[in-house]
């Protein structure tokens, strides 16, 4: 499912980035990629802000449909 | 990349700072040369290279600060200056700033370098936080699995400086090794293969040429448009034509896989290099919990008020007494200047340049000196903090209404201090709609070179209700920039939208030198500017009221006057028809400051200096109008060539100055004559 969909507090595994060559290069950039965990620190209906590691970044719903996850998290 | 280094004396080195936003590299570039920095770094955003000097031992080394990128990928103009400065390759070693509590994305960065074959260091800055979160990093063993020097630091706090200057020098002429990566067979059979179409062409002697092969699979836009231009379309194609075949049959799109290849080796380098302490789940730090409010639905945007009120007053509180001394120091100096000058016998005449010309007019500007330090102190602090790109967020849901995104407020807070940064801030925004839309409206945000005229006017005319008066016309810049940008992303652009992602960086103190830095640096601008264009434009103004040949000072007869008068009846409607007051505005395009300085010059004639005089010519209604004519009207023209130079365009450039005019034009007019109808100040 799309990150955008999951709930503030949540926690996913990313399975995969889609979207055109500009929007996936600059997630990717920012350390958005397959086996990563990420977790949703808010989500009131503007952009999102989603922890990756120790990073806190800022993504818009556009963005945030484009990366893939699963709810179940990441193995090991 | 040795190839394009150019002659230089053994003890002189040209040293490159580059790596991730948020990574330290500009409290670096403020510990290695000080204020030995040639080009101004305004608060805000770093969007230009800046060079500095530093020294040690017998050596000089010239620093050049790049902007913050998270990848050679170039995303946006700041980036695309950080990409095209390394790919030159006109430097001899590069310093890659690495956050070190944040290895994994930094090294993608390192990577990229470490494969197009960049000599550089590996600078592991903030060691401090990594070692808190109880971070082990194995130096030796990173070293030599990055096969690059490896050397901490804490930029911070100045530690490990000496140390990594001696790598520098010591490691100048680093192999010309490139780091190379196993992408799996396909892959690998296929660089092999491109890297032997390369070898026909003579370019790909001064290039490295696996990389440029993995460049093209990637299918690289620069890379590829380099390819053609160097061999021509039809020969360009045969490559792409090979690529594509081969992707075909592939399981998944190579760029895809090369990505996935560059995390699995820097993944494996962390796993051999680095401890960290196994926590489930990581404990919510200080930035999440003030995240937690400053960020808050429903908070957010008053706490942003808030702030800005906050460093509104902070400006003028401190700054109003401070301004009294200068002024009286000013005025004495004046007064005591004059009778020396008489008592010994000069001319009146250049008593009165010396006095009315350079003290009343270049004087009456420097006088705002404590508001300027404070403002830029306050945005200096607001961007070091972490704050500015929380504002950014919390702004996002009002700029979406306009189509832009939150991003884009960052430029707006800029310009403040200065609309030649605002623009230019303008090149973190990677679509051209957004970026035009940002620069339009730039000049709207009031910047620290209007502040002198509307306290001059406000003072003198609105004592008791003088800073909310002033905070009324910063309101006002706001409001029409939310209107303008609205109206032009209905009229000028339709459907392109933008991404929006940008990173929060934790909350930090600011660190006193850097901020030092930033003041000294402000205040030493406005004092060039204050020497320069403002004392150009004033002695112009004074020779202007002293022509022709025996006219009375400053008079409507002088050529100042009659100018003024030439141009006086297109204000007229809006309350101030005098001919000092167009005079004033005229020339005030050269610098806003100037409108202060021009009218310090054409009223320095009358008794009880600069403020009696506005008192006697303006009504309270009439200082407003000609206040928001200040504040809206033609930028100046330092944001003018900024506007030119980060669009290339003409078009753009005219479209601004003459929408502002009209736009100011039109304000005026509806608050002067509104006023007059409903009899409020007249």
């Amino acid at each position: 499912m799309p990150l955008a969909m999951l709930r503030q507090g949540e926690t996913a595994c990313i399975k995969e980035i889609v979207g055109g060559r500009t929007a996936r290069g600059k997630l990717t950039d920012m350390g958005f990629v397959s086996g990563k965990t990420v977790k949703i620190h808010r989500s009131s209906g503007g952009p999102l802000i989603v922890g990756l590691g120790d990073n806190r970044i800022a993504l818009g719903r556009g963005m945030a449909h484009k990366v893939i996850v699963d709810n179940k998290g990441c193995e090991n | 990349m040795a190839l394009n280094k150019r002659e230089r004396k053994n003890t002189e080195l040209k040293v490159a700072l580059a790596g991730n936003p948020n990574s330290g590299k500009t409290t670096m570039f403020n510990e290695l040369t000080g204020s030995r920095q040639h080009v101004g770094n305004w608060p805000g955003v770093t969007v230009e290279k800046k060079t500095g000097r530093a020294f040690y031992q017998d050596y000089s080394l010239e620093v050049i600060d790049l902007p913050g990128t998270y990848s050679l990928g170039a995303y946006s103009e700041d980036e695309v200056v950080a990409r095209d400065f390394l790919t030159a390759g006109d430097y001899d070693v590069v310093l890659n700033i690495i956050n070190s509590a944040n290895l994994d994305r930094n090294l993608y960065f390192t990577v990229q370098l470490l494969e197009m074959g960049v000599d550089l260091i590996a600078v592991l800055n903030m060691a401090d936080e990594a070692e808190k979160k109880g971070i082990k990093i194995d130096k030796n063993k990173l070293s030599q699995l990055l096969g690059t020097p490896v050397v901490e630091t804490v930029a911070s706090r100045g530690r490990g400086i000496d140390n990594l200057l001696e790598q520098t020098v010591q490691n100048r002429d680093l192999s010309e090794a490139s780091l190379k990566i196993n992408y799996g067979s396909d892959i690998e059979d296929l660089i092999s293969e491109v890297v032997e179409m390369l070898k026909q062409y003579d370019f790909s002697q001064q290039i490295n040429q696996r990389w440029a092969a993995v460049k093209l699979i990637e299918h690289d836009p620069e890379a590829v448009k380099l390819l053609e231009r160097e061999v021509g379309a039809s020969k360009a194609k045969k490559i792409k034509s090979l690529i594509a075949e081969r992707e075909l049959k592939a399981e998944d799109d190579f760029d895809n896989v090369i990505i996935d290849k560059k995390y699995e080796f820097i993944n494996k380098v962390i796993a051999e290099s680095v401890q960290r302490p196994t926590a489930d789940e990581e404990p919510e730090n200080v930035s999440d919990k003030i995240d937690a409010v400053v960020t808050n639905k429903y908070l957010g945007i008053p706490i942003f008020m808030a702030v800005m009120w906050a460093i509104f007053k902070f400006t003028f509180t401190l700054g109003d007494p401070l301004i009294g001394y200068i002024e009286t120091f000013f005025e004495i100096a004046g007064g005591w200047i004059g009778t020396q000058l008489l008592e010994i016998g000069v001319s009146p005449l250049i008593s009165s340049f010396i006095t009315d010309g350079i003290i009343g007019g270049v004087g009456s500007v420097l006088v705002f000196i404590p508001n300027i330090f404070l403002l830029f102190l306050a945005i200096g602090v607001l961007e070091d903090s972490g704050y500015m790109s929380r504002a950014a967020y919390v702004m996002d849901k009002v700029m979406s209404k306009l189509g832009l995104h939150g991003k884009s407020f960052i430029p707006m807070i800029v310009g403040f201090g200065c609309n030649v940064p605002g623009v230019m801030a303008t090149r973190t925004l990677d679509s051209k709609r957004d970026r035009i839309i940002s620069i339009l409206i730039n000049p709207l945000m009031s910047c620290s070179a209007r502040l002198p005229v509307y306290v001059v006017f406000a003072g003198a005319l609105f004592s008791s209700h003088a800073s909310t008066v002033v905070f009324s016309l910063y309101l006002m810049g706001i409001v029409m920039a939310v209107i303008m940008a609205g109206i032009f992303n209905k009229i000028l652009f339709k459907g392109e939208r933008s991404h929006f992602v940008m990173e929060l960086p934790p909350y930090r103190f600011p660190t006193l030198k850097g901020v030092i830095i930033h003041m000294w640096e402000k205040v030493g601008a406005f004092l060039k500017k204050a020497g320069t264009i403002i004392f150009s434009v004033v002695v112009l103004i004074w020779v202007l009221a002293n022509l022709p040949l025996g006219v009375e000072y400053a008079s409507a007869e002088s050529f100042i006057g009659q100018f003024g008068q030439l141009v006086a009846p297109i204000f007229a409607p809006l309350g101030f028809g005098s001919w000092q007051a167009a005079a004033s505005l005229v020339f005030g395009i050269l610098a806003k400051e100037v409108v202060v300085g021009t009218l310090g010059v054409v009223y320095a004639a009358g008794e009880g200096g600069l403020r009696t005089a506005l008192l006697a010519n303006f009504t309270p209604l009439a200082a407003y109008s000609f206040l928001t004519m200040v504040l809206l009207y033609t930028p100046c023209i330092a944001t003018l060539g900024a506007i030119k130079s980060e669009t290339q365009s003409w078009k753009w450039t005219l479209i601004t100055a003459s929408y502002l005019f009209v736009l100011a034009w039109i304000t005026a007019f509806v608050i002067y004559q509104g006023g007059m109808l409903l009899g409020i100040g007249v």
